[in-house]
């Protein structure tokens, strides 16, 4: 259980934190969103007593983090960056960790087994690849089999396989009744691996729900039609309030894809009864946690990039 | 905590399926953060480096110094020995000299064990590790303590370790000589044990300063500056001012100078490092008494680990 009370931190004039509040609950995975500088890592360092909150508390099962007396028994912390000297091996790092809390050798041999680093437990850490760092990152995580775990961007860096493992691990943690807080960038897997999300942009909480009614509540819901008569049946659509986004432009009219968003499906149906035109497609599309995702976000994102599409998308849709 | 907050519906303790590590009853104590510390010490090769330099250094430069002694007391000519009749009153005290060779070393194993001190905390900050031992370790205060004391036994192990293979080293030379370490003598016997003790100060001070900076090139950069470059730049001051007061004044306080007076002290008439300098800082002004001398640089250093504390507690990690 981490419980957060009005958080703020501010690094000078810049608030990166803004005065949140939120509960990660034991027994699921909580998935922790929002774009770069959003204020996520912040967040986890402030949990991990690394930094300082400039104002609000943070507790891990009820005290703050320098105040437990087994701190690795309590909180496992993957963070971002790498917290890793790179002279030493795996096995002597996991070593200097247990020893701080008498952790058993076995426990060590436990945690390298368990993340796969057994080949190269013995070899200087600077040598690793990101994904052994990661897997590094995880074990010491899991050195003090601890109660809760925060999870920064754990995948990055894995394979596939990596990627895998880490969801179903993260998933069996937490059916173990722990709490698991854990960010990605990968909405796709974050949507297989959390129960709940909290999303945070500019610092501010902007979502705290569990998955499936963000997915559903936080999203337009749109219809992917296909007809071969689509200059006809656009603007009737458009005139009832519908909204198109027209797919690959270079394409015959009759092979193209329209993305209708703000009609259902049986609407436009029976705009294209009302108009007698052929209807080849008529698909209600799921939303996506990306879509709901990109959507609560698109205002609160700090680094734009610039969308090399913009021309095209802006000509289909208006 | 609080009981009732808005986001949290449920208590937090009761009801909640709650997992329990089996690890959840072993504390971080103190005794344990020592043997994190060591650990960590030793399981890197800079402190193998750096170490081995410092015997290597006091053991070698104790060889290189009796062979000069040896050459110049045998080519009396050379401006040594009793024969040697002229500038420095009677001739310098050759009573000495066999300990100011085995001690000597310190000159250049202050260098080495700065760059240990300064290391020990700075490649935490450096690779990031300082996160993991944090998270560890939480109390932040404990774990600068707990890294002092793992580099103050290490420094007076080596120290040891270095002072008694010069020693072993020069012994065979000298001995020829007629010039033994006296270890009735109790002026010798502090020469010896204030090389320890000084550079046991060095490590302090290199500790506070890289606790400060977090940086290793910059602490490194600033605790040999401090112990070796100032003294260079006032020897050229005090050249070009012999007679100036305060300059006398502050060249004797400069931590280096301040504290080796607890090795040389009034042993060194006429063997200074900076050459003729003597017992005399400049403009008239003697050197600090060997244990006053050593306070100041124990101050220096102490004051360093003081602010190095207030850093380590108030910045973010």
């Amino acid at each position: 259980m981490i419980e957060a009370h009005g958080l703020t931190k501010k690094y000078g004039e810049k608030t990166a934190v803004d005065d949140i509040s939120f509960t990660v609950r034991p027994g699921i995975v909580t998935g922790f969103l929002g774009p770069n500088g959003a204020g996520k890592s912040t967040t986890m360092r402030m949990i991990m007593g690394l930094d300082r909150p400039t104002a609000g508390t943070v507790t891990v099962n009820g005290r703050r983090y320098a105040q437990h007396a087994s701190p690795l028994s309590q909180v496992g912390a993957l963070l971002e960056a790498r917290a890793v000297h790179p002279g030493r091996s795996a096995y002597q790092h996991l070593k200097v960790l247990a020893a701080t809390h008498n952790i058993p050798a076995q426990r060590v041999h436990d945690v390298i087994g368990l993340t796969g680093l057994e080949s190269v437990a013995k070899k200087r850490v600077g040598g690793f690849s990101l994904g052994m760092g990661q897997r590094l990152g995880i074990a010491s995580a899991l050195l003090g089999d601890p109660s809760t775990l925060i999870l920064d961007e754990p995948v990055n860096g894995l394979d596939p396989e990596g990627v895998l493992w880490v969801r179903n691990l993260a998933r069996y943690l937490a059916s173990q009744g722990r709490t698991v807080f854990l960010s990605s960038h990968l909405m796709s897997e974050m949507a297989l691996t959390a129960d709940h999300v909290i999303v945070i942009g500019r610092g501010k909480i902007l979502a705290d729900s569990p998955m499936a009614a963000f997915v559903e509540s936080a999203s337009k819901r749109s219809v992917r039609v296909r007809t071969p008569r689509l200059s006809t049946l656009l603007p009737a659509v458009e005139a009832a309030g519908g909204v198109v986004r027209l797919s690959d432009d270079g394409a015959p009219e009759g092979d193209k894809v329209a993305t209708v968003t703000g009609l259902d499906s049986p609407a436009i149906g029976e705009i294209a009864l009302t108009n007698g035109i052929v209807l080849h497609e008529l698909t209600p599309v799921a939303s996506t946690l990306e879509e709901a995702y990109m959507e609560l976000t698109a205002d609160a994102v700090e680094y734009h990039a610039v969308d090399i599409h913009t021309p095209n998308t802006d000509g289909g849709q208006r | 905590m609080s009981a009732a907050t808005p986001t949290a519906s449920r208590p937090a303790a009761a009801g909640d399926p709650h997992f329990v590590s089996p690890f959840a009853d072993e504390k971080v104590n103190f005794l344990r953060m020592l043997k994190a510390e060591w650990l960590k010490l030793w399981t890197l090769r800079s402190t193998w480096w750096t170490l081995t330099l410092t015997v290597v250094l006091m053991a070698g430069l104790a060889l290189l110094f009796s062979a000069v002694i040896q050459i110049m007391i045998n080519n009396p000519g050379g401006g040594f020995g009793p024969e040697n009749g002229d500038a420095v009153a009677a001739g310098p005290d050759l009573s000495s000299v066999a300990v100011l060779v085995v001690v000597i070393g310190y000159q250049l194993a202050q260098l080495t064990i700065a760059i240990l001190g300064v290391l020990v905390m700075s490649n935490e900050y450096g690779s990031g590790m300082i996160r993991a031992t944090f998270s560890a370790s939480p109390r932040r205060l404990r774990t600068l303590w707990a890294k002092l004391i793992v580099l103050t036994v290490t420094t007076v192990l080596v120290a040891v370790v270095g002072l008694a293979l010069a020693w072993a080293v020069s012994y065979p030379i000298l001995n020829n000589h007629g010039l033994t370490v006296d270890f009735g003598d109790a002026s010798q016997v502090r020469a010896i044990l204030g090389t320890v003790l000084y550079l046991i100060m060095v490590a302090w001070l290199a500790l506070g300063v890289g606790t400060i900076l977090r940086h290793t090139a910059g602490g490194i950069s600033a605790v040999i500056g401090a112990l070796m470059v100032l003294p260079m730049i006032f020897g050229l001051i005090v050249a070009v001012a012999p007679t100036v007061r305060w300059v006398g004044y502050i060249n004797r306080a400069l931590p280096s100078t301040a504290g080796e007076q607890l090795i040389l002290g009034d042993a060194m008439v006429g063997f200074g490092p900076a050459g003729g300098g003597g017992a005399m800082a400049s403009g008239g002004v003697a050197m600090l008494d060997p244990w006053v001398g050593f306070a100041v640089l124990a101050i220096y250093a102490v004051v360093a680990l003081v602010v190095g504390a207030f850093v380590i507690k108030r910045r973010d990690a």
